[in-house]
């Protein structure tokens, strides 16, 4: 068997155990052993996983080396093996329930050991893969609350590349923003039954942290089909790349898949900020529909998730996800206060100042400059904060603030300039 | 019965009427209070906004024409209709905080109890808030948006524009306790006309003619001011003679109307170049303007055309007769198509666009330095004006 439809099936059968074990709604362990031997036996793969009998074996043919000095693993079999860490990282994501506590002597989670029997001892390889070490998911949890978690493990983790969060990186909760966004197809939709689950995550890592990576412009963006990692589809991507990132203060410079792996640009990214991604997409029953079919409420979908996300995000991170044209208003914020405030404080009218005062709820006695101009800036640009993304509401109320006049007609907006055609009996007045 | 002329019996456009009040400055700090007060109430609502500010337009399609039911003064006036000046829209958000700048800044002046004039006021902002406003042009434009916001006179925010009108001929002025001024006798450039409109209201006018029959007062442009002043010409034909050096500003067309006030049976004549733009000076003077169309309307005066009309076109030489620029006709075009103008100025002006010729006063000395005077002369002795 050639390495590579070895690899397929042995990836089917780990993704077809954890199916396995989410299904069965019960606690789980699951164990993955990929075993090599040194003489002329193929090594062999087994996959368990409990409470469901029969450990699946794969016979693995492996060209043995014959290096002298060291036991060195074939390439291949290397490379095979990091697959299979890679699926597992990935499909970690997903959070599938597992206990917490087992009576054997092998640590709790899934476990994934490679090993060599016989050989060169200490040459034995082991990897573990612990799920809900850092950030426990009750039971209960849905499966967007599994895949919100599941992200938060893999980013703090280094991709689930380490057992534990990076406590360089993440030293606590507050670096990470997260948001995540579900949507389904209508009941009476052709494709009824089929959930989009999308989760984004912002986060902050210090340029002076060891694990700091100057490639963060790029996110990854994980794709998983029925609780199974696999390649992302056309209409998805057609779907991020159609979503109005600018709304969100993110420019989208490009997308570009290479051998599975999904990678979006992004432009002006500080670099200590570093997005990561999800899609999920999966039938809450299984049914067979024909792919054609699927690609436009996937596309619809995936957007619609993505932005609720991306909403969440905004909702929770207040300032944080401001699309360019509010952070360009904002920049006028300070000037428009200091402005204000300087019309009230060079004023001699001590009614006067007391009534703003007692509008912004500040107390009279101590007013110092600084406090009327910060209290209203913060309010301007909570206010712009608050409506970024929002239509523009009409505001009567400020129309006719200071003429109370009924024949006061429509408002048309006027853009920034006067007529040049103007010329007589207007712009020659000085 | 001058007052009544003026006021009540105009029922309809008084009521489209859009003026710019003027107020003591305690009254405009009053209005700018307002306007804070308001903006913070907004700010800090349960549901708290950025208030738009409304400001009347300043564009023809708000502008209206009030002809005089007892009087032959017809004006434009700008009526209510409103644009609005919003941050939220990032790329007049400048603006925005333009109007708050000024407005502070004339609140200062005001309670410092000061003027200012605008060019002082635009090295003021200049320096305080370097980038937002880089031209006089832009700080101009962000007053009238503070007059149209407010609905108060310029002068009332405390700000003095700089006149460069003059006054000239039978006329004696005299400022509140100060010496009285011969106009006959001021030199070739007569009497500078302040801006300051409070100090132009208190001059005492009086002239020494009202017996007789041809004094006029005449708007001029500059170089033929000067010509007409030193050749003394308003001792051979009794009058007054006024220049804008250019476009009217409000304070020549303040002190022109005072002036009409004062001598009401002295007819007032205007000698322009021939060319759209001397149409448009004298239309100003004549029904006020646009851009300043809250205040201007109060001193339209009853102006007539006096020269250069296309009947003395044929006095000029051929080569004297310059070919209409682009711009001339664009204001051609404007003034064609205002309702305001009466008949025969559309004639005239149909016949420069039509030769696309212009000419200008000047050229008129080609029948010697003193043809000018007798020019007027004749045309005033046989009423030769529209």
């Amino acid at each position: 068997m050639e390495v590579s439809s070895v690899q397929r099936l042995c990836l089917h059968l780990i993704s077809a155990a954890f199916q396995r074990c989410r299904v069965s709604e019960d606690l789980c362990r699951l164990s993955v052993v990929l075993k090599r031997s040194s003489d002329s036996d193929p090594s062999t793969v087994r996959i368990s996983s409990i409470l469901h009998c029969a450990p699946i074996e794969l016979a693995y043919d492996v060209r043995a080396h014959k290096h002298a000095d060291v036991a060195l693993i074939s390439s291949t079999f290397m490379k095979f093996c990091h697959e299979v860490i890679r699926f597992f990282q990935k499909i970690l994501v997903l959070k599938i329930p597992v206990s917490s506590t087992f009576d054997s002597d092998d640590v709790d989670g899934f476990c994934f050991e490679i090993s060599e029997e016989g050989g060169v001892p200490g040459s034995q390889y082991r990897k573990v893969f612990l799920a809900n070490e850092c950030n426990p998911v009750p039971f209960s949890a849905s499966n967007v609350e599994r895949l919100k978690s599941g992200l938060e493990d893999y980013v703090m983790k280094h991709g689930n590349s380490l057992h534990r969060k990076c406590d360089s990186c993440f030293p606590n909760w507050e670096h990470l923003k997260v948001g995540s966004g579900r949507a389904c197809c209508a009941e009476s939709h052709r494709s009824a039954g089929l959930q989009m689950e999308v989760v984004i995550i912002v986060s902050e890592i210090s340029e002076t942290s060891p694990c700091f990576r100057s490639s963060s412009a790029e996110t990854e963006v994980l794709y998983f089909k029925d609780f199974s990692p696999c390649p992302i589809t056309q209409s998805s991507l057609t779907a991020l790349t159609n979503i109005d990132w600018k709304s969100y203060g993110l420019v989208l410079k490009s997308i570009a898949v290479q051998g599975g792996y999904t990678a979006l640009e992004w432009e002006n990214l500080p670099p200590n900020i570093h997005i990561d991604m999800v899609l999920h997409c999966y039938h809450k029953q299984y049914q067979f529909t024909p792919p054609g079919q699927k690609t436009r409420s996937n596309r619809n979908l995936i957007k619609k998730a993505a932005k609720l996300a991306l909403e969440d995000l905004k909702e929770k991170h207040a300032g944080a996800f401001l699309s360019a044209h509010a952070l360009k208003i904002c920049s006028y914020a300070p000037d428009l206060a200091r402005t204000i405030a300087g019309l009230i404080l060079s004023s001699n009218d001590s009614e006067f100042q007391e009534e703003c005062f007692s509008i912004l709820g500040l107390q009279s006695q101590n007013i110092i400059n600084e406090i009327v101009e910060d209290s209203i800036q913060q309010k301007i640009i909570s206010v712009i904060q608050m409506n970024d993304g929002k239509p523009l509401r009409s505001k009567e109320a400020a129309s006719s603030f200071l003429f109370e006049d009924e024949r006061l007609q429509e408002p048309n907006i006027q853009e920034e300039e006067y007529d040049a055609g103007e010329l007589v009996f207007s712009s020659l007045d000085f | 019965m001058e007052d009544l002329s003026k006021s009540s019996l105009n029922f309809f456009a008084d009521q489209q009427l859009c003026s710019a009040d003027i107020l003591s400055p305690l009254e405009v700090r009053a209005r700018i209070e307002v306007s804070v007060i308001n903006f913070l109430k907004i700010l800090n609502s349960p549901d708290p906004a950025i208030s738009d500010l409304p400001l009347i337009n300043r564009k023809s399609s708000n502008s209206r024409v009030s002809q005089g039911l007892l009087t032959d003064v017809s004006w434009i006036f700008l009526s209510h209709s409103f644009c609005t000046r919003s941050l939220t829209k990032s790329n007049a958000a400048k603006a925005f905080v333009r109007v708050w700048k000024v407005m502070e800044t004339c609140f200062q002046i005001l309670s410092q109890e000061k003027r200012v004039t605008q060019r002082e006021l635009f090295y003021k902002l200049l320096c305080d808030s370097p980038e937002y406003f880089t031209s006089q042009l832009q700080v101009n434009r962000t007053i009238q948006d503070v007059i149209a916001l407010l609905h108060c006179s310029r002068f009332s925010l405390g700000i003095v524009a700089s006149s460069r009108g003059l006054v000239a001929g039978r006329l004696m002025l005299q400022e509140p306790n100060q010496e009285v001024i011969d106009c006959s006798a001021c030199g070739s450039s007569g009497y500078s006309i302040s801006g300051d409109l409070s100090l132009l209201e208190k001059l005492d006018l009086k002239t020494d003619a009202r017996q007789h029959q041809h004094l006029t007062h005449g708007c001029l442009q500059h170089a033929i001011f000067q010509r007409l002043t030193e050749d003394f010409v308003f001792n051979q034909i009794p009058s007054i003679l006024i220049t804008a050096k250019g476009y009217p500003d409000i304070a020549t067309r303040f002190l022109l109307h005072r002036l009409n006030r004062a001598f009401p049976d002295l007819p007032i004549l205007a000698l322009v170049d021939w060319n759209p733009a001397g149409l448009a000076i004298l239309c100003t003077f004549k029904f006020g303007s646009i851009g300043m169309g809250m205040e201007a309307y109060r001193y339209a005066c009853n102006v007539k055309w006096l020269g250069l009309r296309g009947d003395d076109v044929q006095l000029i030489p051929e080569q004297s007769l310059l070919p209409l620029k682009p711009r001339d006709l664009q204001i051609a075009r404007s003034l064609m198509s205002s309702e305001i103008l009466q008949e025969n100025y559309k004639e005239e002006l149909s016949l420069m666009v039509h030769n696309g010729q212009r000419a200008e006063v000047e050229a008129l000395y080609f029948h010697g330095y003193d043809y000018l005077g007798k020019y007027i002369a004749k045309k005033i002795v046989q009423a030769d004006y529209i």
